[in-house]
């Protein structure tokens, strides 16, 4: 029929065109407010319970050892007692079990206001030359740790290796001492990929100022753990470091010795360390936030499900009733 | 009565020049004849009276030898004008020496010597090849957004600030640059396309006493110019010569201002008779300055040592085309850029829509948020330095000396002021997106798609004309939803502008029973001329009882009927052209003319057996009923808006003498002698009265047979008249009045001017939905005012006032007079709240010409903007943009225009939205408009459909987009608080960049498109739903700060909840960045997802599909061994924490917006949500409430 009209510029119909497409049109009705509220209050409530009950299952210690290491008669500068190679660090530190911590048991080092998300942190680093043997020299971006006084790169270069963690420990009980296991800490894709099995620390901690811990030069550095987990720059100035893991259990009121070699200059910028050791659950460590924070959720979903059934039974409106419209409800001035 | 019509002989324009040797209208002739010659040539001033005077005495010797050819042509140029077109002659400034162009005719050389006259070429395109990039950049760059852009991006590239790689701060704006750049050259090659056309036209020009052919370009002022028969006149010309003897050239103004029916222009007599090969033709010309208004030309002109004054029927301007003239001479005066053509098609503004500016407000608002969040980073920053000052050194996380040197140096450390500067402009670079640059391309590409369903929407597609709705402008899309008024004009937009004969009432007796077939009993009726068949080109619709009498000729009736139908064929001013057919044997007659009543009359009287078939300046020749008559035109008093009515003097074959006159009735029952037969007038004004109370534009003619005495006494005072000097419109107008007494009535004649289909309906809708529609027109009173009843604009319960004033003091009175009462009907009637309280207010061009551009705008606007409607009848172009400034300039409302004639475009670009009508006229007013369509009751869907759905997506859209940003911005903006304020983003920096431009463009921009919160027919049953854009609800500064505190609260728990649960973890910022990147992108696409309200299986795919994306993207970012990031998320991924954390996140963030939402829904709905409701349960509320009489309210 429409042929005998060729030149007709009638714009062809479609649904789409004519912005008819079948459509979902969901109107939220009291029932369905109602029922959202109680769906996430239900939901929300008991996962917050589980996951509090999670965190309050987790069992701490935590010990700041950052003061008290420092001998008295360095009390008033503990800069130069830090920086004198020639003093010996150790430092013997108690830690008393509160309740009975099942392996595996997770060691770590804790600092805080220490800021390894700065941007001048941050971004001294070269990934490349930490995975590829031959992108030694790419040192762009990691001044002023870049390249030894007499110019040779720095392998692994960078403010971040510079500064790597130097403090060790050394737990024991009742007399015997407990194995730190520090193989697997670091997250498996890093030491597969990111760090190459055939990069070498070169010219390391060599140059007028050392920044922390020093490296094997016949270790390559996948197997630097340490160094590894240490480059995963934290997100807070206040955070953790897997050190190591226990994989015996520990007794409640167990008194666990820790011998803490207190290397790591935190006093120049008022940091602070902790020796922490922490069974996790599903939820990690010991945190309450989620849980409270779904329950707070929860209960005022509960809360608000009860005020719309109030409102609703007190002032109902039947859902498009044209007496509400504006030019219904006022009459025309 | 108000209703009663009378057609226009002429178009609104005919203003006041002159063709005749003196100046026309009495107060401008003197005044200024009066300052040329003090200025110009103060001793010649006895020589130039001394000399027009007997140049007038030959001519009136002439006119005595052949006085039916000239006395016809006399008479035209006399009663131009008049009374009516003084405002414009006032409005005129007179040429003084500084102000005047001289144009030697034929000497282009001396022309040009001394003055810069522009050239014949145009140039409507922007760039050249060489110029486009430099100069599109620079236009592109007046975006205040691309130049912010622009500076980050440059910012980003200094090594001290380099926040992002130099691809990824780069890659936006240039792809935004680049789009719009590569559009920009498209139109501007299309407009290079279309000049270079124009510009190698060819036509012939005298070069060296001979007529040569010469490209448009070429042709300079002052050449001499020939133009044939259907060329286009290609710069603006003022004839010398016609083909026709007495110097009459018919040209067709279709491009110029959209009339299609033939104007005369006439030639001067001084030159008319020279032929430009063989006589040398040197002259002077001293004209205006080159300006806008097409209606007006003013100029004197030395030839042979004579001065001739050249009025507006003097000159033809570029783009008319010549018609039913072999040729026409004549010299250019003005060409090129300085045409008028040209002059009225520049300076079209580029239109920003209502939303975007606001929107920009809202912008520089965001931008100041924006300085706050770098201030507030900039000083922490500062601070931090300060407290850190003496550990910075070797301070493991920043480390500022450098030892790898010899000597120990700060490395990248520039000094604490230098830092805190530095940090400030870095934060800038990071929290850019705040502003949203990619807004600006989502609106567009939103745009394109509302453009898109508009153009393909077939109920707007008109298939008499076979036009689509077209989008021209596609910037303003939004601005249709938000109109609070609509300006009209009439011809042609409310009505066809095919005028139609309907009924007759001859002698006291009406025919408006039963019509026959269109084509009566024989076919239409046609006349043989030498084997050819003749036939009206259109045909009428016949009574058959008045086909039959007309036939007869032996009663009286009969003979009542004759001379009724002779008025109709022989008082007018058409022309009959005979068109050839596809069939040889067959003609048609086309009656050109400038009044399409009297075509609709004469076309009538052809078919009813009185065929005008020629008529030449002395005589015309009709066919009545097979047998050829060959009337002479002794003379003709042509309609002035004083005595609203025509007159013609016919010399019959038998020599008595008749005048035949036609008018409106009101004036014309004051000149018919009602002692003759006082029961056929009572009985003519009874019908009368039903046919314009139905809308029909009637006429009354009537009839006078002249004595001898008579006949020369008339003569001889018309001769004096059309000869005077001084006041001749004047003197004219008091010989037409001492003639036209004493008539005997012959009969009225209704026409319809058709209404278009719709057309009170739309108004209606367009009323209810609370626009105010106001009709400017070029028409005459009566006119216009009996359109307004027809289409409802009028009701009959409404207050008129009317303004008609010819001074500025009256005009000042009558509307303080209109002011004071429509203040009083309003507070009287406020009560009773009926029509009756609406006032209408009509008002004409003439007044307003004293109004427009003085103090008394003020009264005027506030006049108007009581009235329920306003109609302006007799405005000029200009003056349409006139009084569409009055509104726009005064109000914030919105105002759109909608004209089809070239006379329309001032106003179609003066107001917020112009929508131009591709009909019957020219194309002139869809050149200029931002909307074209073909139907005037399209507006309806265009503006309460199209308009309401573009302005809420568009509203919600930006909004959205607001929201997007910041919350990411903001998002940043917490972390940077907590890595000593040196803004790190945890965020990778690829996601940062993908952020706007995958994870959440696509959703925004398919809701913008496809949304729709209320079906097409809730639309258009409620057109008070349109309200909704006129009171702004969806895009307004308290939904931008509700918008902005949402933002905050959902920033804050994207944020903390994350920061809180891994506090005092072993969390690195990979992964905890890699969170927040979901949590963010999940909640945006959220927030859109509660907002959709129709879900078409593209808004799912969208939604649901950038969510994916951004997942695959976090993944594929994630999988970059060299990034730092590296495996982070499949890490974050397998902790049960990380799942906690992601749905904790999205449902404390949407709770408050979902309360507040659901309590003011259930509250305080608004009209859209109660719309919506009924949508979707009405058959629930039909099956409860009988009748839906309420959905119904009263109309206006």
């Amino acid at each position: 029929m429409d042929q005998k009209n060729k030149n007709s510029k009638k714009p062809s119909y479609s649904r789409f065109s004519q912005q008819e497409l079948s459509a979902w049109k969901p109107i939220l009705t009291p029932g369905w407010v109602i029922a959202s509220f109680l769906t996430i209050g239900a939901l929300f409530i008991p996962v917050g319970l589980v996951a509090l009950s999670a965190s309050d299952a987790v069992v701490e210690i935590v010990d700041r050892y950052d003061e008290e290491c420092i001998p008295d008669a360095y009390s008033m500068d503990p800069e130069s007692f830090i920086q004198n190679p020639d003093i010996k660090k150790t430092c013997v530190r108690s830690l008393r079990v509160p309740k009975k911590m099942v392996a595996p048991i997770f060691v770590y080092y804790q600092l805080e206001n220490f800021y390894q998300n700065h941007r001048r942190f941050v971004k001294s680093r070269s990934d490349k030359q930490l995975r590829d043997p031959e992108a030694n020299n790419d040192t762009y971006h990691c001044f002023p740790e870049a390249r030894t006084s007499d110019g040779k790169p720095i392998v692994p270069c960078g403010l971040i290796a510079w500064s790597l963690f130097n403090d060790t420990y050394k737990l024991s009980t009742r007399g015997k001492p407990l194995t730190i296991n520090k193989k697997g800490i670091a997250w498996k894709s890093d030491t597969e990929v990111k760090f190459g099995s055939n990069v070498y620390p070169k010219d390391f901690q060599k140059g007028g100022l050392i920044g922390g811990a020093k490296l094997d030069e016949k270790v390559p550095l996948s197997e630097q753990e340490d160094l590894i987990v240490w480059m995963r720059t934290a997100a807070l100035p206040n955070f953790r470091k897997l050190y190591g893991k226990i994989d015996t259990d520990l007794e409640a009121h167990e008194t666990i010795k820790a011998e803490v070699e207190n290397n790591y200059n935190t006093y120049k910028f008022g940091g602070r360390k902790k020796l922490v050791l922490s069974t996790t659950t599903w939820i990690g460590g010991k945190n309450d936030f989620l849980g409270v924070a779904y329950i707070t959720v929860g209960g005022l979903c509960l809360f608000m499900a009860i005020n719309f059934i109030l409102l609703y039974v007190f002032r109902p409106r039947r859902l498009g009733d044209p007496s509400y419209l504006s030019w219904n409800r006022l009459p025309v001035a | 009565m108000a209703a009663s019509n009378r057609p226009h002989p002429g178009p609104s324009f005919q203003s006041p020049g002159s063709a005749g040797p003196d100046l026309s209208s009495p107060t401008s002739s003197k005044k200024s004849d009066n300052s040329q010659i003090a200025n110009l040539h103060p001793q010649q001033r006895p020589d130039t009276l001394q000399n027009s005077s007997s140049q007038l005495s030959i001519s009136s010797n002439s006119w005595r030898a052949n006085s039916v050819s000239f006395g016809s042509k006399g008479v035209r140029y006399g009663s131009r004008g008049g009374a009516e077109s003084e405002g414009f002659s006032m409005s005129r400034r007179e040429i003084n020496d500084e102000d005047a162009r001289l144009v030697y005719v034929n000497d282009p050389l001396k022309t040009n010597e001394r003055f810069e006259f522009a050239g014949n070429s145009i140039r409507t395109g922007k760039y050249s090849v060489f110029t486009f990039l430099p100069r599109n950049l620079f236009e592109q760059f007046h975006r205040v957004a691309y130049m912010y852009f622009l500076v980050i991006a440059i910012l980003n590239q200094l090594p001290q600030l380099a926040v992002f790689g130099r691809g990824a701060s780069i890659l936006p704006l240039a792809s935004v640059l680049l789009v719009t750049a590569v559009k920009d050259a498209y139109e501007d090659w299309r407009r290079h396309r279309s000049d270079r056309i124009e510009n190698n036209r060819m036509s012939s020009v005298l070069v060296n006493d001979r007529f040569q052919h010469k490209k448009w370009k070429d042709i300079q002022v002052g050449e001499v110019i020939k133009i044939l028969a259907t060329e286009t006149m290609p710069c603006d010309i003022v004839l010398l010569s016609t083909s026709d003897p007495t110097g009459v050239a018919y040209v067709q103004t279709i491009n110029l201002d959209g009339e299609s029916n033939l104007k005369t222009r006439y030639a001067k007599r001084e030159t008319l008779s020279r032929v430009p090969e063989k006589d040398m033709i040197s002259g002077l010309i001293n004209c205006e300055k080159p300006n806008r208004n097409i209606y007006g030309f003013q100029a004197n002109m030395e030839i042979d040592g004579k001065r001739v004054s050249l009025g507006p029927s003097n000159i033809v301007l570029r783009g008319c085309v010549l018609k039913n003239t072999d040729w026409a001479v004549g010299v250019a005066v003005y060409a090129g850029r300085e045409t008028k053509a040209m002059l009225n098609n520049s300076g079209a503004p580029s239109k920003r829509s209502r939303l975007e500016t606001h929107m920009n407000r809202e912008i520089i608002l965001l931008s100041s948020f924006l300085v706050v969040l770098c201030t507030i980073v900039s000083v922490c920053a500062g601070v931090w330095l300060r407290r850190h000052r003496d550990e910075l050194d070797i301070m493991p996380f920043y480390r500022r000396k450098d030892y790898s040197e010899q000597e120990v140096d700060n490395y990248k450390y520039y000094g604490w002021g230098m830092e805190i500067f530095f940090s400030f402009l870095m934060s800038v670079i990071v929290f850019q997106i705040m502003i949203p640059i990619s807004l600006y391309i989502s609106m567009e590409l939103v745009r394109v798609g509302q453009a898109y369903f508009m153009i393909r929407d077939d109920k707007m597609f008109d298939a008499a004309s076979n036009t689509r709705f077209q989008c021209r402008a596609l910037n303003i899309n939004e601005d249709l939803g938000q109109i609070k008024y609509v300006f009209s004009d009439k011809t042609g937009t409310l009505t066809e502008n095919k005028m139609e004969f309907q009924f007759a009432s001859v002698s006291g007796v009406d025919y408006s029973g039963e019509k026959t077939e269109y084509f009566g009993e024989q076919g239409g009726y046609s006349i043989q001329v030498e084997g050819q068949v003749w036939r009206p080109k259109m045909k009428v619709q016949v009574d058959r009882e008045l086909l039959q009498l007309s036939q007869t000729r032996n009663d009286m009736k009969s003979k009542e009927i004759y001379d009724f139908f002779l008025a109709l064929a022989a008082c007018n001013t058409i022309v009959p052209i005979v068109v050839n057919t596809s069939d040889p044997t067959e003609k048609l007659i086309d009656y050109q003319g400038e009044s399409p009543d009297e075509q609709a009359l004469v076309y009538a009287a052809a078919a009813y057996g009185f065929m005008l078939i020629e008529r030449t300046s002395g005589h015309i020749v009709i066919d009545i009923q097979g047998e050829r008559q060959r009337f002479n035109v002794l003379g003709m008093h042509e309609f002035d808006s004083d005595r609203k009515r025509m007159s013609v003097i016919l010399g019959y074959p038998d020599s008595t003498v008749k005048v035949f006159v036609k008018g409106a009735d009101t004036t014309m029952f004051k000149v018919i002698d009602k002692s003759l037969n006082l029961d056929v007038v009572k009985a003519t004004e009874t019908h009368l009265h039903s046919y314009s109370s139905i809308g029909l534009r009637t006429l009354v003619v009537g009839m006078r047979g002249l004595s001898i005495p008579e006949f020369d006494q008339w003569q001889s005072s018309y001769e004096i008249a059309s000869t005077a000097l001084m006041g001749r419109a004047g003197l004219l107008r008091k010989v037409a009045i001492n003639l036209e007494n004493n008539l005997s009535l012959l009969g009225a004649s209704a026409i319809e001017d058709r209404l278009q289909k719709g057309v009170p309906e739309a108004i209606e809708s367009l009323r209810t939905a609370n626009i105010k529609v106001w009709v400017l027109t070029g028409d005459k009173q009566e006119t216009a005012i009996s359109i307004g009843y027809s289409s409802k604009l009028l009701t009959s319960k409404m207050t008129q006032i009317i303004i008609n004033n010819n001074s500025k003091t009256s005009c000042k009175k009558s509307l303080e007079d209109a002011l004071i009462m429509s203040r009083k009907l309003i507070n009287v009637t406020r009560a009773s709240d009926d029509d009756a309280s609406y006032v209408a207010l009509i008002i004409d061009g003439t007044s307003l010409v004293y109004i427009l551009d003085t103090e008394l705008e003020e009264q005027l606007f506030e006049l108007a903007s009581k009235c329920a409607v306003v109609l302006c009848c007799r405005v000029a172009p200009l003056q349409k943009a006139g009084i569409v400034a009055l509104i726009k300039n005064r109000t914030d409302d919105m105002t759109l225009a909608i004209g089809d004639g070239a006379n329309d475009v001032s106003m179609i670009q003066m107001a917020d939205v112009g929508v131009g009508l591709s009909g019957q006229e020219g194309r002139q007013a869809v050149m200029a408009s931002d909307f074209a369509m073909g139907q005037f009751r399209f507006l309806v869907p265009l503006l309460l459909v199209h308009g309401h759905w573009n302005y809420q997506r568009m509203g919600y859209m930006i909004l959205y987009n607001f929201y997007r940003n910041a919350l990411f911005v903001l998002v940043l903006f917490w972390y940077v608080l907590f890595t000593g304020f040196t803004l790190t983003t945890a965020i990778t920096e690829w996601s940062s960049v993908l952020y706007s431009v995958i994870y959440t463009a696509i959703p925004t921009i398919v809701i913008g498109i496809l949304d729709k919160d209320l079906s097409r027919r809730s639309l258009m049953t409620f057109p008070q739903l349109y309200g909704a854009g006129q009171r702004q609800e969806s895009y307004n500064a308290k939904l931008f700060w509700l918008t902005m505190a949402d933002t905050l609260w959902q920033s804050i728990v994207a944020f903390f909840i994350p920061l809180f649960a891994y506090w005092k973890s072993d969390i690195d910022s990979s992964s905890i960045g890699d969170l927040w990147t979901l949590a963010v992108v999940f909640m945006v696409n959220i927030h859109l997802a509660m907002d959709v309200i129709r879900w078409t299986w593209i808004s799912h795919a969208s939604i649901w599909g950038s969510i994916i994306a951004t997942c695959i993207c976090v993944i594929v970012i994630d999988a970059v061994p060299v990034l730092p990031g590296y495996w982070a998320i499949f890490n974050l991924a397998s902790s049960g924490l990380f799942w906690v954390c992601l749905l904790g996140i999205l449902v404390a963030a949407m709770i408050p917006r979902f309360i507040v939402k659901m309590f003011m829904q259930h509250c305080k709905p608004c009209d859209i949500q109660i719309a919506r409701e009924a949508e979707k349960f009405s058959n629930r509320i039909e099956s409860t409430r009988n009748g839906e009489i309420e959905m119904y309210p009263p109309q206006r």
